[in-house]
């Protein structure tokens, strides 16, 4: 038993401890706190191991689940790529765990809390699993926190029924992947698939990429699977919509990069048109979906739905540079939205509503909330020296050698960005101060929702200064992926 | 004259069913002679031959044997059987302890009609011969059929009686005319014999086989030959709706399984009716189950489609087959009889309170009811770290390794899933719900369920995290 064996259970443990404290007690506070710093530690731990010391990837020993017509092991392990995922959960859920504080009802406080918990456990299984039923386990295991969160914890209907579209679809996709999983597995008779190499006949490899590539799409989302994006994102609580939006929308991504490329090498080619059309029409669409949107969260949900269709569009442009640049847009897009789903959170519970035309000029009495908001609106349109910036120009700059026509017509997107980015802030910041009747008098930002949102504005400042500290030491692995494809 | 000679009996093989026909008859006398004997002490005589019996079967493992000239036989298979029927059978007991199960009708014959049952569902498990397979089928059903009219205040309980014998009989109908056609096709009554006839059927084999699985496809409530599931799992007392659930369907498994295998020992194209109608009853069921507002309407869906999902463990025909099949049963009867324990549980005994609408906002009154019943909804949907996932991983690989006819079922197994998601969790989310003010709350809150229920979130948990331990001692 190695200490990466129970990673990514620590929180889980943590939240099943905040469910025996006391209701009310300020623990069931602390507790989760707790559970999710030390996480990040650990990952810290792992990645100082990884980065400093070593440059060995951290594996678990391979305990045997399953042995029948094949097998399945509980193995874990954190490489060059799944760390950056990783870093990401870790430094995402400590905020967002911070924010849900907040969360009004004391009553529920506990079992809402554990379901956070809960939830990173799995998107850590997810990213650590070296085993592809461990992997699969953790994909769908995560619908259940969700679910049950939105369908018992926010007690708006238009959320309860959000739980419904979230469910069908991230479980529709999840049955597809699991098909899929199990396909291989006849195969290969094993679930130990990474890092070996399969003989995979190209026929089937079409078949399975495609069960594959279905899952991973639902749940980043991108065009024409996202219907159940802006409902979950716009009626989710804060925290929890920080969490889906700033982690869980990686998970397909990452099953991109470290299971579908890789394993079916042929497939990705094929299926690389049509998934290079998918990812420019969710950058378009996304981009001007964003623009006509007056709910603050449904817009920033879009321009999710544009910023990964980026990521899209640099995995199947099969380009060293823009494979590299996708982590770091990943992270990126990752600290950006939860920076600002979390602030829009704040936003929220002063004015008591989401709409942009019913409120705005809260510069006037929040400047601290006004100068964080800014740094997140600047970061989303993409300003040099923010980490929005260095993970799409990189992107481009790659995805230009192979696909220059997709990448012409997605710069149209970018340029969309600055306006529905500065729409946001101006609406809401700008303009003479007005706020609906009954909104509370103080608007500014108190110490600790500075304290919650700090980090992850610095995170953004800081991968935007110094890009290379992702793109330079993910190469190892997805460089070995491309070239595998070079010579075919 | 010619002598019929008696065959050698061997009691030691038989031993788990002398012990369980022994409970029954105990249970008869004890009432007949003590006028003070109470429901629960008949009750607990009959698990304690539960337990001795149970104990019997362990005693045999690792000694594969038969007896009655062959007609007999206990191996890993008739085991592993043996187990899941004793455990439904214990649980069906526990759940009868509840207040007021038989209704009015007379404890003591109610239980030992119960146990017979169970012996019926143990000589399926063993049987080699279609004689001694109908023999372990008409002992099963025939208690069954007064079982499910015991709940004598209520109409429905009659109606599900009379349902279940009317449809019975004619599943018993087409089940021994298909054995008699077998008979002449084959000349034999052993599965052994009849596999000769099977390299080269016959018209006459084909038909048998055919009407053999009709019969047997109403015992199993597959689809088209279902219609009779919902009512009578509705009417009758949920003691014995838990019990047909999980014991009859594996009874029944068990003799398909054994018949295939036997007789047939690979795939072959006469199997593509049982393939057909397992896609069916995994269409049927799913779908069926989401206009369903009764729970017990609801799981009587679902064991309609989860019967079709254990006929993909036969798909192919391997040997790994067999010890998916028996995963599934397993992981089916912790997740079923669970269920069926949180009904009981929450109607304390009455039959009234098992609309979903009774159990809005059930998770702020009684989290832990809840949470119990949301870990048996998970498992049936199929959710990991439960039995249901395991099982069904497993049944998909089988199913896909096994050809065109696997890969269809295990498709529609995925959409059927799917489809069972928002079956599932519609009880999860009315659990969750607010709690509304002025709902009546559902008041029961017997201790004797609480074993099964807890019982069945042991074993669903254990076997999605550690499959291992079941699968290992399964697998042949």
């Amino acid at each position: 038993m190695q200490l990466i064996d129970v990673f990514p259970l620590v929180p889980f443990a943590f939240g099943l401890l905040t469910l025996l404290v006391p209701r009310g007690n300020q623990w069931v506070r602390i507790l989760p706190i707790l559970g999710a710093v030390l996480t990040l530690g650990m990952s810290l731990g792992f990645a100082a191991g990884y980065f400093v010391l070593g440059g060995t990837a951290t594996t678990s020993s391979i305990h045997p689940w399953i042995v029948g017509p094949w097998t399945a092991a509980y193995h874990v392990r954190v490489d060059a790529t799944s760390i950056w995922f990783v870093l990401l959960t870790t430094f995402v859920a400590v905020p967002a765990i911070w924010a849900a504080w907040s969360y009004g009802d004391a009553q529920r406080q506990r079992g809402f809390m554990f379901l956070l918990l809960t939830f990173e456990s799995t998107l850590l299984g997810l990213f650590t699993a070296a085993d592809l039923l461990v992997f699969y386990v953790y994909w769908d295991l995560m619908l259940i926190p969700v679910f049950v969160l939105l369908a018992g914890y926010t007690g708006s209907p238009d959320a309860r029924r959000a739980a419904w579209a979230y469910l069908i679809y991230n479980g529709a996709g999840g049955l597809v992947l699991l098909l899929g999983v199990v396909g291989l597995v006849v195969v290969t008779h094993t679930f130990e698939v990474l890092g070996s190499t399969f003989a995979v006949a190209p026929a089937l490899q079409w078949w399975l990429f495609g069960a594959f590539a279905i899952a991973f799409l639902v749940k980043t989302p991108a065009f024409p699977f996202h219907a159940w994006m802006p409902p979950t994102y716009t009626h989710s609580p804060p925290p929890l919509v920080a969490m889906i939006s700033g982690i869980q929308s990686k998970a397909g991504l990452y099953g991109f990069i470290v299971f579908a490329l890789p394993l079916f090498p042929d497939a990705a080619h094929a299926w690389a048109p049509l998934m290079l059309g998918i990812a420019l029409v969710s950058i378009l669409y996304g981009a001007f979906a964003a623009l006509a949107q007056t709910d603050m969260k449904t817009l920033v949900a879009y321009t999710s739905l544009s910023h990964l269709g980026l990521v899209l569009l640099a995995l199947f442009a099969f380009d060293i540079t823009s494979l590299q640049a996708s982590v770091l847009m990943i992270v990126s897009h990752g600290l950006i939205s939860a920076a600002l789903f979390i602030m829009l959170g704040f936003i929220e519970e002063r004015v008591g509503t989401r709409d942009l035309f019913a409120f705005g000029g809260l510069a006037a009495k929040a400047p601290r909330l006004q100068a964080l908001m800014l740094i997140a609106a600047m970061a989303l349109l993409g300003l040099p020296g923010l980490s929005g910036f260095a993970g799409e120009f990189l992107i481009l700059v790659g995805s230009w050698q192979t696909q220059p026509v997709v990448t012409a017509i997605s710069l149209l997107a970018i340029v969309i960005a600055s306006v529905y980015a500065l729409r946001l802030y101006q609406a809401a910041m700008h303009g003479e101060y007005r706020v609906p009747a009954g909104a509370p008098a103080a608007m500014e930002l108190r110490p600790r929702e500075l304290l919650v949102v700090a980090p992850l504005l610095a995170a953004i400042i800081f991968f935007g200064v110094w890009p290379a500290v992702v793109t330079s030491r993910t190469s190892p692995p997805i460089f070995g992926h491309l070239r595998s494809y070079e010579t075919r | 004259m010619t002598q019929i000679a008696a065959p050698q009996i061997d009691f030691g093989v038989i031993a788990p069913l002398v012990a369980l026909v022994a409970t029954g008859l105990l249970i008869l006398l004890v009432d007949l002679v003590s006028r003070r004997a109470t429901r629960r002490m008949l009750y607990s005589i009959g698990i304690a031959g539960c337990i001795v019996s149970f104990v019997r079967v362990v005693m045999q493992f690792g000694h594969p044997a038969t007896t009655f000239g062959g007609a007999f036989a206990t191996d890993r298979f008739s085991w592993a059987f043996d187990a899941i029927i004793l455990v439904a059978l214990a649980a069906s007991l526990l759940l009868s302890l509840v207040r007021d199960a038989e209704d009015g009708a007379s404890p003591a014959a109610y239980s030992s009609l119960l146990v017979f049952c169970a012996v019926g569902g143990m000589i399926m498990a063993a049987a080699t011969n279609l004689i001694v397979i109908f023999l372990g089928i008409e002992q099963l059903s025939l208690a069954l059929y007064i079982l499910a009219g015991t709940g004598l205040g209520r109409p429905a309980s009659q109606e599900a009686a009379l349902k279940y014998v009317l449809l019975g009989s004619l599943a018993s109908g087409f089940l021994i005319y298909g054995s008699a056609l077998l008979y002449g096709a084959s000349g034999s009554v052993a599965l052994t014999d009849i596999a000769h006839a099977a390299a080269s059927p016959s018209m006459l084999f084909i038909t048998g086989f055919t009407l053999f699985i009709v019969g047997v496809g109403f015992k199993l409530a597959l689809a088209p030959f279902h219609v009779w599931t919902p009512d009578v799992y509705e009417g009758s007392p949920i003691a014995i709706t838990a019990f047909m659930a999980v014991a009859v369907k594996a009874a029944t498994f068990s003799v398909l399984a054994r018949f295939v295998y036997v007789v047939f020992g690979h795939d072959v194209p006469a199997l593509a009716p049982l393939w057909a109608i397992a896609i069916l009853s995994m269409i049927v069921g799913n779908v069926g189950a989401i206009a369903q507002t009764n729970l017990k309407r609801l799981l009587a869906y679902s064991s309609i489609a989860q019967a079709g999902y254990v006929v993909l463990a036969l798909a192919g025909v391997t040997g790994s087959g067999l010890s998916t099949m028996v995963f599934y049963l397993a992981a089916y009867a912790f997740m079923n009889l669970g269920a069926f324990a949180v009904i009981a549980l929450v109607g304390d005994g009455s039959e009234s309170v098992a609309d979903i609408d009774s159990y809005r906002g059930m998770f702020w009154r009684r989290p832990w009811v809840a949470a119990c019943m949301t870990v048996f909804m998970f498992s049936l949907a199929g959710i990991p770290a439960t039995a249901g996932f395991i099982g069904k991983v497993l049944l998909l690989g089988q199913a896909i390794a096994a050809g065109p006819w696997g890969i269809a079922m295990a498709v529609v197994l995925v959409l059927g899933t799917l489809v069972s998601f928002y079956v599932y969790f519609k009880v999860v989310w009315a659990m969750f719900s607010p709690l509304e003010d002025g709902a009546s709350a559902p008041a029961g809150n017997a201790l004797v369920p609480w074993i099964a229920v807890a019982a069945g979130v042991a074993g669903v948990i254990l076997m999605g995290v550690l499959p291992q331990l079941f699968y290992s001692f399964f697998a042949t």
